[in-house]
């Protein structure tokens, strides 16, 4: 049994620590929000805090979290009215929306450490996350929105 | 035309439920659906209604065309609310899972509920007007009634019934609620239909109703299913295209925690278990050999390659005659300088983020099942399940789900993954989601063939396009996807040939030929489908000729296109915004014109080339989609089509090696991130023709802007997609 801090409740998953918290939080907690793109932290659809940073769930295994506070997007705010889940509606940013719950958190995890990011600061954080629909254009709108707006 | 009266052919009145539906009747007209049971019907989506508006002023409107990204879950709704002159705020949406009654399949697509070809606006358009008309037209007689005035002294406004004469008005739920609702209404003339000026809905940029559930990470996508009692699959899948599994070991996988079953499949070896990552793991431990007699042990790309242009320069081969006009064959064989120029496109994956998967529970009795899918066709993915159980369409209870990306994988094309969920839960008598991992759906990945392009011309004394010849060499993809609707005596390939036909161009001598090879991997369409490589081809090559003839891109096309004033408004727009040819220092602009069956665009890219790196910095796209229903969503389609076509140019390749595909996630099949992106301008250039789609258009006219804008760097155009490397 390993005991994990979730979206500020603790829960204990009966997996072996090898499993990747991405699959503990789908499969065990029901928390489908965080996606599954590729396994191999190379698209970022599963992006989630651990200690407010943007961390691949694929990569991570449960085991190794220890007493890290684990926030997904269903946590990010109580009522889905964090600064970039506005600007996101705003901005109309989701096409299929697949991607977006990962796009969401690294955007947050990046206006946490830096308020206001540079277009080169955005670029460089957001490109660990892919997007197939094409919705890269708004994003950056979005994130620029979040810093203005806060 | 004339009015025909209908008479509703369920319920003929209300017992003051305070629920009234709309059924848009298979024959055109208008039913009433009411009374309490029928209510809870539609709630439980069984009766075929466009409009629910309860006694609470609530409105759910029904769309049939399948979510994928595209927003058809709010501009299709869009249509009806506007006839229906509804108050937007009390509107939600809900999809159409299975259509037996054929009342909400898309009339552009033979009446079938399949999402594809940016054909879900043009097609539904006409019968969506009339089916908000009709509705309205019962609120305004059952209000006409109720107070015992004429129906014509009633108005309508966002969502009341006014009498200006006695200054009452009723809210539609107040309607809804009244004991005698009128059932019989007329087909309403186009004439009487709301004229363009007083649309309040269409044309504006309503949010999107689906945003604040994918901003929150609500479970909209099959693989977020849960049934109680469910298994979860994985499957070690034969490595190449008709090899069974032979001799499997799978002592090792049944000892891995959580796992309950190993399945073996014609295809594959299923491993089943109490979670994904369970099944994963004991996917890893299992050691199947395999059979090794399939023909495509030898396919090979780059040997495919070879083929392709072999075919293409095959003069006696026997093409198939896509499409005419007067006599190329005559024109090109006058002895005159004919000019020829080879395109290739490379095999691309879609890439589209949730990976494939299904979840299917079959019945007890094995002839039934409940599915939860994304597919880009409810009726093809019911008919596949209804095929794979041996049962009926009526014995699947089918629940379409929103696609995490379509872009052609979810059409016919994901059939695989549906049957083996039925297979397997049949099997295992449980409930069963069937997850590909990445890797499967790389390695597995149908894609869009291959083309080798050749193009001949001649140019007239004036140095104007007298003739074109445009050859295709390619597998077809429509006898591997379709075979049962494959015409082997004319071999017509409409997902290959498509976009060929240069049909705004006056070109007096023109064919379009599809030089048929056999295909030597699974093939599909991908967005954009055939017309991206076919219009990359020609615009590329229209750009070489205009230099040939002493002329320049914009004058050379401007004649060309003199007898479509559509194109010419769309053309000259994008020439325009763009401020063509000139580009900042060190950059240059290129453009490409492009259609997609009735959308007209034209593309202009701004590019440069440092130290070997092309760069698109700017991307202009000017789009005449007829009438626009939603811009923001128009435009957002265009800018991912863009984006999809850019990803193209960059570095899509699909390689395959002893049947085997070579690729095998997003490290060696990247498309383009955030920081490839360009600044995207997108103008709507509204003719008031019939509304037509923009899911695709963005992508033909992408790679072939940035191709021309690079032959004006380097004096070379890149014939090739992905483009060649640059030197440093």
């Amino acid at each position: 049994m390993i005991n994990l801090n979730v979206n500020g409740q603790s829960v204990d998953i009966d997996a072996s620590p090898e499993t990747p918290l991405l699959w503990a939080l789908r499969d065990e907690l029901q928390l489908t929000g965080t996606r599954f793109g590729c396994g191999a932290g190379m698209c970022g659809a599963c992006t989630v805090h651990i200690d407010g940073e943007a961390r691949f769930a694929c990569q991570t295994r449960i085991g190794d979290v220890g007493e890290g506070r684990i926030t997904t997007i269903e946590g990010l705010h109580p009522e889905g009215d964090h600064a970039v889940q506005r600007a996101w509606i705003a901005e109309q940013v989701p096409q299929c929306g697949y991607c977006q719950s990962g796009q969401i958190m690294r955007a947050a995890a990046l206006l946490a450490r830096t308020p206001n990011p540079s277009r080169q600061e955005i670029l460089d954080e957001m490109s660990a996350n892919l997007c197939r629909c094409g919705t890269y254009p708004r994003i950056i709108r979005a994130i620029e929105r979040a810093a203005q707006e806060g | 035309m004339t009015l025909q009266d209908i008479t509703t052919s369920r319920r003929g009145f209300l017992r003051g439920s305070g629920a009234l539906s709309f059924a848009l009747l298979s024959g055109g007209g208008l039913g009433v659906v009411a009374d309490g049971a029928e209510a809870q019907a539609v709630a439980d989506g069984r009766v075929t209604a466009w409009v629910t508006i309860t006694a609470d002023d609530r409105m759910t409107i029904m769309f049939g065309a399948a979510e994928m990204g595209q927003g058809v879950n709010t501009s299709l709704p869009m249509i009806i609310a506007e006839e229906l002159d509804a108050d937007w705020s009390t509107v939600s949406v809900r999809q159409v899972d299975s259509d037996p009654d054929g009342v909400y399949g898309n009339p552009g697509f033979g009446g079938n509920l399949f999402a594809a070809g940016s054909s879900s606006l043009e097609g539904y358009y006409s019968a969506l007007r009339q089916a908000g008309a009709q509705a309205r037209q019962i609120l305004v007689q059952t209000a006409a009634a109720h107070w015992g005035v004429p129906p014509r002294e009633v108005t309508t406004r966002e969502g009341a019934v006014i009498h200006d004469g006695s200054g009452r008005t009723m809210r539609y739920g107040e309607v809804a609620a009244l004991p005698e609702p009128v059932t019989t209404v007329s087909q309403i003339a186009e004439d009487d239909l709301k004229p363009r000026a007083e649309w309040r809905i269409m044309g504006t940029d309503v949010e999107r109703l689906d945003s604040p559930g994918k901003t929150v990470g609500a479970p909209l996508y099959s693989i977020d299913v849960t049934v109680p009692g469910m298994f979860y699959a994985v499957q070690l899948l034969a490595p190449v295209e008709g090899e069974t599994p032979t001799i499997i070991s799978d002592a090792a996988t049944r000892a891995v925690p959580g796992v309950e079953d190993v399945v073996v499949m014609d295809h594959a070896v299923a491993v089943l278990a109490r979670s994904f990552w369970s099944a994963v793991t004991g996917r890893d431990a299992l050691e199947v050999s395999w059979s090794s007699d399939s023909a495509f042990r030898n396919a090979d790309s780059a040997g495919e390659l070879s083929i392709l242009a072999e075919a293409a320069d095959d003069m006696a081969a026997d093409p198939v005659i896509w499409e005419a006009r007067g006599d190329a064959e005559g024109a090109l064989a006058e002895g005159e300088e004919v000019i020829t120029a080879h395109y290739l496109t490379e095999h691309v994956y879609h890439a589209q983020m949730e990976p494939l998967n299904a979840v299917a529970s079959v019945d007890e009795d094995g002839l039934g099942a409940e599915v939860w899918l994304g597919s880009q066709s409810q009726t093809v993915s019911i008919g596949i399940a209804a095929g794979t159980l041996g049962t009926s369409p009526d014995r699947i209870r089918y629940h379409a789900m929103q696609m995490g990306g379509g872009f052609g994988r979810r059409t016919v094309f994901a059939r695989d993954l549906l049957r083996d969920a039925l297979l397997l839960s049949k099997a295992v008598g449980r409930p069963v989601k069937l997850v590909w991992t990445r890797e499967d759906d790389v390695k597995n990945g149908w894609l869009r063939p291959a083309t080798v392009q050749r193009l001949d011309a001649r140019l007239d004394e004036n140095g104007t396009l007298a003739a074109l010849r445009h050859r295709i060499a390619a597998p077809s993809i429509f006898e591997f996807a379709f075979p049962d609707r494959w015409n082997p005596e004319t071999r017509r390939d409409v997902l290959v040939m498509e976009g060929s036909e240069s049909a705004e161009y006056d070109i007096p001598d023109f064919a379009a030929q599809h030089v048929l090879v056999p295909r030597q991997s699974r093939v599909s369409a991908w967005r954009g489908i055939g017309w991206a490589p076919n219009c990359f081809a020609r615009e590329c090559f229209l750009d070489e000729l205009a230099e040939r003839a002493g002329s320049d891109p914009v004058t050379f096309r401007r004649q060309l296109l003199s007898g479509t004033p559509r194109a010419l408004a769309v053309f000259d727009a994008a020439v325009e915004m763009s401020d063509f040819g000139n580009a900042p220092e060190g950059r240059a602009h290129g453009l490409a014109f492009a259609g997609y069956k009735a959308t007209l665009a034209t593309g202009v890219a701004e590019v440069s080339i440092e130290d070997g790196q092309l760069r698109v910095h700017r991307f202009w796209a000017a789009v005449d989609p007829g009438i626009v229903i939603h811009p923001q969503q128009y435009r957002a389609q265009v800018e991912g089509g863009v984006l999809f076509g850019l990803s193209s140019v960059l570095r899509e390749r699909t390689t395959f090696t002893g049947g085997e595909i070579d690729q095998s996630n997003f490290y060696d099949y990247e498309p383009i991130r955030i920081q490839d992106v360009p600044e995207i301008e997108v103008r709507l250039v509204e003719s008031g023709h019939p509304p037509s789609g923009g899911g695709e258009i963005g992508v033909p006219m992408a790679a072939p802007a940035i191709a021309n804008a690079v032959r004006v760097l380097t004096g070379t155009t890149p014939r090739q997609l992905p483009f060649p490397q640059f030197d440093a």
